[in-house]
Formats: C-alpha cells, sequence, structure tokens
C-alpha cells in the first residue's frame, strides 16, 4: 500500500493523513518510498527506432516465406531423428530375441517353409498323413449312409 | 493472409484502416482485434503491433541488457502473436496473454546472457545503451560532474533493479514502468493477487534501502 501511495497510484485518504501525522516512523518511511519512486522514474527507456517496423517487417515476411510445418518436419530434426531411429532399432532387436511375435522364431519360420515344399521327405509323409485323413473320411461317409438307411426303414 | 497486403499495412509508419473505438464502448477490445487477426485481417494486426510495439520495446529494455536485443524481442513477441494467430483463444485478456510471451521470452533472453557483461559505453549523440537517456554535452547549467552523478545514479538503479530475485523484478517492471495493476500482473505471473501485494511491497522495500545513497 505505501508504495502506491508515494506513487500517487492510490488517493491519501484522510484517516491515512491523519496517521501519518500523528506517527513520526510512517511518515519517514513514505518520505523514503516518495523519494525511491522518484528516482525510479528517472530511468527511462527509448522509443523504439526508425528501423524497428522495417526490421519487423522483413521478419514477418521470412515468416510467411516459411513452408508450413507439416509431419516430415519432424525428420529433419536430427536428435528426433537419431532418437527415432535408437527407438526402432530396439524394438526391431526385442521382437527377434525375445521371440515373440505370432510367427514365433526365425528358425521356425524356415523349418514351416521348409516342410511345405513338395518332394522332401516331410512334405511326402504329410502328403500322406493328409491322405489317411481322406480315407478315414470316406469310411465315416460310409457309416452315414449305413445310419441313413435305418432311419428310412424303421 | 496474403502477404502482400500485410507487407503494404506494415509500413514504417502506416496508416492503419482498423481504426478500433476504446474499449468498453460500441468498439472493439484488444482480444476482439485479436480475433479479427485469427480471421485474416492484415489491418488489425497492424493496430496491435502499433499500440504494443512502444510498451514492449520498454519493458523489453528494462529486462534486457541492451537496446538492440529489447527491440530483437520485441518483434519476437509480435513474430509469435502471429505465428498463434489460429490457435487465439480469447479466454483471457489479450494484454495478459501479450506480457506471458513477453515475460517468457525475457527470462530465456536473460538466462541465457547472463554471463555476458553488458556493454558500458558513452555516446553524445545517442541514447546510451545502458540507462536509456540521452547523454547532453554540458552547458552552462549543467556540468560535466552533474552529467556524470546522474549516469552513475542511472546505473545504479538499473543495478538494483537487475539485482532483485526475478518475479520481483519483473513485479516492479510491470507495475512501475508498464503501470499494470496487481490483477494484471498477478495474471501474468500467474499469482494470487495478495502474492503479487506481497512481491512488490519486498522489491519497493528492497530497493529503498538499497537506494537510499542515491535519494
Amino acid at each position: 500500500m505505501m508504495p502506491d501511495l508515494a506513487s500517487g497510484l492510490m488517493e491519501v485518504t484522510p484517516e491515512i493523513r491523519g496517521h501519518l501525522a500523528g506517527c513520526v516512523a510512517c511518515a519517514g518511511k513514505m518520505e523514503e518510498f516518495r523519494q525511491t519512486m522518484a528516482l525510479l522514474d528517472e530511468w527511462k527507456a527509448p522509443e523504439p527506432s526508425p528501423y524497428f517496423d522495417v526490421r519487423l517487417q522483413a521478419r514477418l515476411r521470412e515468416e510467411m516465406a516459411k513452408p508450413q510445418a507439416g509431419w516430415l518436419t519432424w525428420f529433419r530434426r536430427p536428435v528426433l531423428a537419431a532418437a527415432l531411429t535408437v527407438l526402432l532399432g530396439l524394438g526391431v532387436g526385442l521382437f527377434f530375441t525375445k521371440g515373440g511375435g505370432r510367427y514365433g522364431s526365425a528358425d521356425n519360420v524356415v523349418a514351416v517353409i521348409d516342410s511345405t515344399e513338395p518332394g522332401t521327405a516331410v512334405g511326402d509323409l504329410q502328403a500322406l498323413e493328409k491322405n489317411h485323413d481322406l480315407y478315414a473320411d470316406f469310411d465315416l461317409l460310409d457309416d452315414l449312409e449305413v445310419q441313413h438307411d435305418v432311419v428310412a426303414n424303421p | 493472409m496474403d502477404p502482400g497486403a500485410l507487407m503494404a499495412a506494415m509500413g514504417p509508419h502506416p496508416a492503419s484502416s482498423f481504426q478500433p473505438a476504446v474499449a468498453g464502448e460500441e468498439g472493439y477490445t484488444d482480444a476482439e482485434v485479436m480475433l479479427r487477426v485469427k480471421a485474416g485481417d492484415e489491418s488489425a494486426f497492424d493496430y496491435l503491433v502499433q499500440k504494443y510495439r512502444r510498451p514492449l520495446v520498454s519493458f523489453m529494455y528494462r529486462m534486457a541488457r541492451n537496446t538492440a536485443a529489447a527491440e530483437d524481442l520485441a518483434q519476437e513477441v509480435f513474430l509469435r502473436v502471429y505465428r498463434s494467430r489460429q490457435t487465439y483463444e480469447a479466454s483471457a485478456k489479450f494484454t495478459t496473454w501479450l506480457y506471458r510471451i513477453a515475460t517468457n521470452l525475457a527470462v530465456n533472453h536473460a538466462r541465457d546472457t547472463r554471463h555476458e557483461r553488458p556493454e558500458v559505453t558513452v555516446s553524445l549523440d545517442e541514447p546510451d545503451e545502458e540507462t536509456g537517456t540521452t547523454l547532453d554535452v554540458p552547458d552552462s547549467k549543467s556540468t560535466a560532474e552533474e552529467f556524470l552523478v546522474r549516469r552513475e545514479r542511472m546505473l545504479a538503479i538499473r543495478a538494483k533493479v537487475e539485482a532483485l530475485p526475478e518475479r520481483q523484478k519483473l513485479a516492479v517492471i510491470m507495475h512501475k514502468y508498464q503501470q499494470m495493476d496487481y490483477k494484471q500482473i498477478a495474471d501474468v505471473l500467474k499469482l494470487s493477487e495478495s502474492a503479487t501485494k506481497s512481491l512488490l511491497f519486498r522489491a519497493y522495500e528492497t530497493l529503498r534501502e538499497q537506494l537510499k545513497e542515491f535519494v
């Protein structure tokens, strides 16, 4: 409150004036604040230079000439690009070292691919296995026909 | 926004076609003017530049170490205002937003240059970088000694204000030199009004003590 009174930003009410008249300590402090505020007023700031607007124009022109920032601009920042590369590398490394993913490890993938090739021992055995399943299905169909006859002639 | 049109409006001494009336009457508040900038009104941006260039240069001058830096920083504030025009929301007073941008820039600049010593130059024709005053050639009324005493006093004021803790310094500059009220300062510094009053009282109390020898 006292700095505001001393700067004239606040009106000195009759009540305050009365107090200051009777209190030497407060009156003395108020006077000191008044002098300090007057001293601070001496610190003047310069006016903007005549070139201020011209420089601002140039900077605005540069600003407008800049291309709009798209998502690709992220890759132009070296630190971000490096961080992204490290993260990607870590992700790929973790994927393979933990054997994660729905396809299992790389070895298993190769084995599956090999086993499906025709002409190999494993491939022939798999074909035989499939044929065996097919013959079993035929037997099952025969059984169904017998059952059908039973139902047709009760 | 058409750059050509904005450039035309931003001449060295432009005659802005945008003439808002005084806020509170039938005209526009600064926040409303800013919304017109957002809508692409170039003359509205020019109006804001012309209105706030002087206060911002003055604010930056007292926060930075020299006039050139102050002008650079003030221009940067306007550039940031321009860049943010599309996302501007008139939820707070325009001056609060403007001074918050200015404060952030000034504080960052002060931190970046805190180890640099400001140049102490004496020029007879141009305003002094340190004190902002033109140093007149002593005449019959003003002796060289008076001139040096005045200069020393200016440097002391500046040094004492600069030595205040950051928030106190900002509050004093906004209160004493930008004529902002407690509420505005509180909003810019994100403090309560009572905390701002207390902050300012402590700052002025320190200055009263430290500048005693110069009064």
